[in-house]
């Protein structure tokens, strides 16, 4: 029972790290119908500017999250303008924006191999390898230090998109662009903001993901498949469906891992992501939307 | 006097299509409520959605007050006086009624004046004043229909366009739709009304105009449309030599 | 005077008029000078780089017979596939199975491979293809991972060290000859079966449903069925291919064929050259293989590989979308030569 509880806790908090990663990715698909394949590509491109930020500068991966964060916002925004603007309204525009995200996963992977090659790459301050002890059961402190960062980010996007006028312009923009375009919403500028945004939350996840786990270029691929399950799951556009879908599926992996071994973990997310698409394909939350 | 609305030789499509709107002039006066009656094809939707800027006209000129507005964005029309209903149900459905309705008012600054509008329009629509809290999503189609409303009269259009109003709903419905639209021209509303029920349409309108491959064929005072022969057998549905059709 | 028919096609929901050239003389010789070229090339025996020219000829046939199948998928019935690598490892890996556990030679497996590939893509798409747009195409990649970490895993295949064969039994000099002519049918094959499916009434099927597939359902097309064959169909050559192919390396590990660049170059090429093509697939499978092959012969087999891709991938789906040969034809300057359509 223990046992089962150690892993449970371990399970909850991946899971509040992944529900981090997976938030920006299901509000770039419910603001701008975006399927962000480049997702996790900018987020290791973040955990490198972590991981230079440390070994050059001694700067602590947490802190780093205030400079990838305006960085990648930036960045966001430039994308946007550049790429989605101008397929906006164009016939197959999902499709589109899949490829377009493809092929800048592409670039952006191979950049990052060209500059700093394909080895596995960590930062390592302190806390990555202590933990606390409650009882019978450990919480690393890395990962409840990134958990703990994940609320704090989560509950700011929930209080900006419930309180503030440009985060009530998202929420419509998200459940109806017509609609929020007659009620004046200039639903161009939102969503370059959402962009934006949702790329500075890939680049918090990226600060957070360059101590909990090792990282290199390629690694990428394996991130966004395992963001999509989870998104999937939840319902695609939902950010209430990103975390309960994140929490569940990080549970799932860490019993799986610990039943049947670490190789099994990713394996999860893949067959959970068939499950989902056979059987309820809009997700737990998700509207049912024929792309 | 300017006329609120002209529309000079527009022209518009969708996409890479053919033209929907050809070459078409069209004067609105203010003051007036208008119904815009024809075929499917005819061009009436898309008119709409040119003027409150959703799509982009092909040629032609777009005036409002005289000035053109042809091609700027919903946005920056609303803000002239231009509102929009469309077709589809268009509420935000994971918002409540008052949410909807406040979300109606995103373009105005001025607090106190959303909530004085409000409780204008939950007036109106008393049984929206019963769901106040409740999901739009959760609404039936003609309580949907009643959140669109209100959320444009929101913004005090000047000029309000509404898309096929009746579309999808119970006639007893439907006409409390129309109704209403019909009252909105004691608030000083010149309204812009496409319908398929042309009888309906015309009935709670002041002018008739018929609209067919992208042109006007026929205008005139709605009544008189109502009355006319040819535009009975044409576009009313009613069989030669009966005397009237009774209303329903 | 060339004569003009005209024939009436009737697809999906309406009437479209496909005005047909006749097969002009131009565009035959050209066709038969290609065949001349491919299957002549490995008897002229010429001094210099004779196998490095065989193996360069066999990449490009190579591209060309994985580019044309999966645009059978892609472009035509207009369902991307990220994923499509699958089928190119499933192959290898069938014939280095059999090979190593019955000593059955992958010449005589290969078509085997492509059939088992079938197979893969008749279960896989009966998963896959119940989810629309971006959902299949996300299930395409969690697909070709989740095949990764499979065959990482398997154990009888090697996991991730690999599988090895012993070097083909023929003279060194002979040695990429019955290589290249395997890939070389598999790139005719690939194309000729392309060609058929465009002009056959399941490829009419399946442009209906690639453009709406509501309105092709409504009109009494089994979309469900179409799409499953498409994908099914698309792997016999892919499969072929990848045991020839995994032999000729001799030896090679799951990340070879299920790495994510294959898939990329898969859908590049025929995006580049044009979806939904016959011609398009095939020039662009040749024009992304050569630009490769070069880079690496300049600057060497780095990273910048992938950045070249997914660059042009942006600039092609930003400005070309319908690739070579359909914005030739758009703008109405298509070459006889190069319409096979």
């Amino acid at each position: 029972m223990t046992d089962f509880m150690q892993v449970l806790i371990l399970g909850l908090l991946l899971g509040g790290v992944y529900a981090l990663m997976a938030s920006g990715l299901t509000l770039l698909f419910g603001v701008m119908r975006v399927v962000n394949l480049a997702h996790a590509a900018f987020m290791i491109l973040a955990a490198y500017i972590a991981f230079f930020a440390f070994e050059l500068l001694g700067v602590d991966p947490l802190l780093s999250i205030l400079i990838a964060m305006p960085i990648m916002f930036v960045l966001g925004i430039v994308i946007y303008a550049l790429l989605f603007r101008r397929i906006e309204g164009t016939p197959r525009y999902v499709e589109m924006t899949v490829l377009l995200t493809f092929g800048l996963a592409l670039v952006v992977e191979g950049m990052l191999t060209f500059f700093f090659t394909g080895i596995f790459r960590s930062t390592g301050p302190s806390y990555a390898r202590q933990s606390f002890f409650f009882g019978e059961f450990f919480v690393p402190k890395g990962q409840l230090l990134a958990l703990g960062v994940s609320i704090a980010l989560l509950s700011a996007l929930w209080a900006f998109l419930t309180f503030t006028k440009p985060g009530t312009a998202v929420r419509a923009t998200m459940q109806n662009r017509t609609a929020a375009e007659i009620v004046g919403v200039n639903v161009r500028r939102i969503s370059a903001m959402s962009f934006g945004i949702g790329m500075a939350l890939a680049g918090a996840a990226g600060s957070l993901l360059s101590f909990l786990f090792p990282f290199f270029p390629s690694r990428h691929w394996q991130w966004v498949a395992i963001l999509l399950s989870l998104i999937v799951l939840g319902g695609m556009g939902s950010l209430k469906g990103a975390v309960i879908g994140a929490l569940i599926l990080a549970v799932a992996s860490a019993l799986m891992t610990h039943r049947f071994g670490p190789s099994w973990s990713p394996i999860t997310f893949y067959v959970a992501l068939f499950l989902v698409l056979m059987v309820r394909p809009q997700g737990l939350f998700g509207k049912v939307v024929r792309i | 006097m300017t006329p609120l609305l002209q529309l000079q030789d527009l022209t518009a499509g969708y996409g890479a299509g053919p033209d929907i709107l050809n070459t078409i002039n069209l004067t609105i006066e203010s003051g007036r409520s208008y119904c815009i009656i024809g075929p499917n094809g005819a061009g009436k939707s898309t008119l709409l959605k040119v003027v409150c800027g959703i799509l982009k006209p092909r040629a032609g000129e777009v005036l409002f007050r005289g000035n053109p507005v042809g091609g700027l964005r919903p946005d920056q029309l609303l803000g002239t006086g231009i509102c929009y209903v469309p077709q589809e149900r268009t509420v935000f459905p994971a918002m409540n009624v008052r949410e909807n309705l406040i979300m109606g008012a995103y373009s105005v600054r001025n607090r106190a004046t959303v909530q004085e509008r409000m409780a204008r329009v939950l007036e109106m629509f008393p049984i929206l004043e019963e769901r106040t809290n409740q999901l739009a999503g959760t609404l039936s189609g003609g309580e949907q229909q009643m959140v669109t409303l209100g959320r444009a009269l929101m913004v005090n259009p000047v000029l309000l366009m509404i898309d096929e109003p009746s579309l999808g709903l119970a006639p007893q419905v439907a006409d409390q739709i129309f109704a209403t639209i019909g009252d909105l021209g004691r608030l000083d509303i010149t309204v812009l009304l496409v319908e398929q029920n042309a009888h309906k349409g015309l009935q709670c309108a002041d002018w008739g105009i018929v609209l067919d491959l992208g042109t006007t064929r026929f205008e005139g005072p709605a009544d008189g449309l109502l009355q006319d022969p040819r535009i009975r057998d044409l576009y009313l549905g009613t069989r030669r030599g009966e005397v009237k059709e009774a209303d329903r | 005077m060339a004569e003009i028919r005209v024939e009436y096609v009737v697809g999906a929901d309406t009437t479209d008029v496909a005005v047909r050239r006749p097969k002009s003389i131009a565009r035959r010789g050209l066709l038969v000078v290609i065949l001349i070229v491919v299957l002549g090339l490995p008897l002229a025996r010429f001094i210099g780089p004779y196998n490095y020219v065989l193996q360069i000829g066999m990449i490009l046939l190579m591209w060309v017979a994985l580019s044309s199948s999966w645009n059978i998928v892609g472009g035509y019935a207009g369902y991307i596939s990220l994923g499509h690598n699958v089928f190119f490892g499933v192959g290898a890996y069938f014939t280095a199975m059999i090979f190593a556990y019955l000593r059955v030679s992958p010449f005589v497996s290969a078509v085997a491979a492509g059939v088992f590939a079938v197979l893969v893509g008749l279960l896989f798409g009966l998963i896959t293809l119940r989810a629309h747009g971006p959902s299949f195409i996300i299930a395409t990649i969690a697909l070709s991972l989740l095949m990764l970490n499979f065959f990482d895993n398997w154990d009888a295949a090697g996991g991730s060290s690999g599988i090895g064969y012993p070097l083909p039994p023929f003279p060194i000099e002979w040695v990429k000859v019955p290589f290249y002519y395997g890939i070389a049918l598999c790139a005719i094959g690939a194309v000729y079966l392309s060609y058929r499916i465009a002009h056959s009434k399941f490829g009419l099927g399946l442009r209906a449903l690639s453009q709406d597939e509501t309105k092709a359902e409504v009109a009494g097309i089994n979309t469900r069925l179409y799409k499953v064959m498409a994908f099914a169909a698309s792997g016999f050559f892919i499969g072929i291919a990848g045991s020839l192919f995994g032999y000729s390396l001799t030896y090679f590990r799951p990340v070879t064929f299920f790495q994510i660049a294959i898939a990329a170059q898969m859908v590049l090429s025929s995006i580049i050259g044009g979806r939904a093509t016959v011609a398009g697939p095939v020039i662009g499978a040749i024009l992304i293989a050569a630009v490769n092959e070069l880079s690496v012969v300049m600057f060497g087999a780095t990273a910048l590989n992938i950045v070249v891709i997914g660059g042009i991938l942006l600039i092609v789906l930003l400005f070309f979308p319908q690739g070579i040969v359909g914005s030739l034809r758009e703008a109405g300057r298509l070459p006889a030569f190069l319409d096979w359509d």
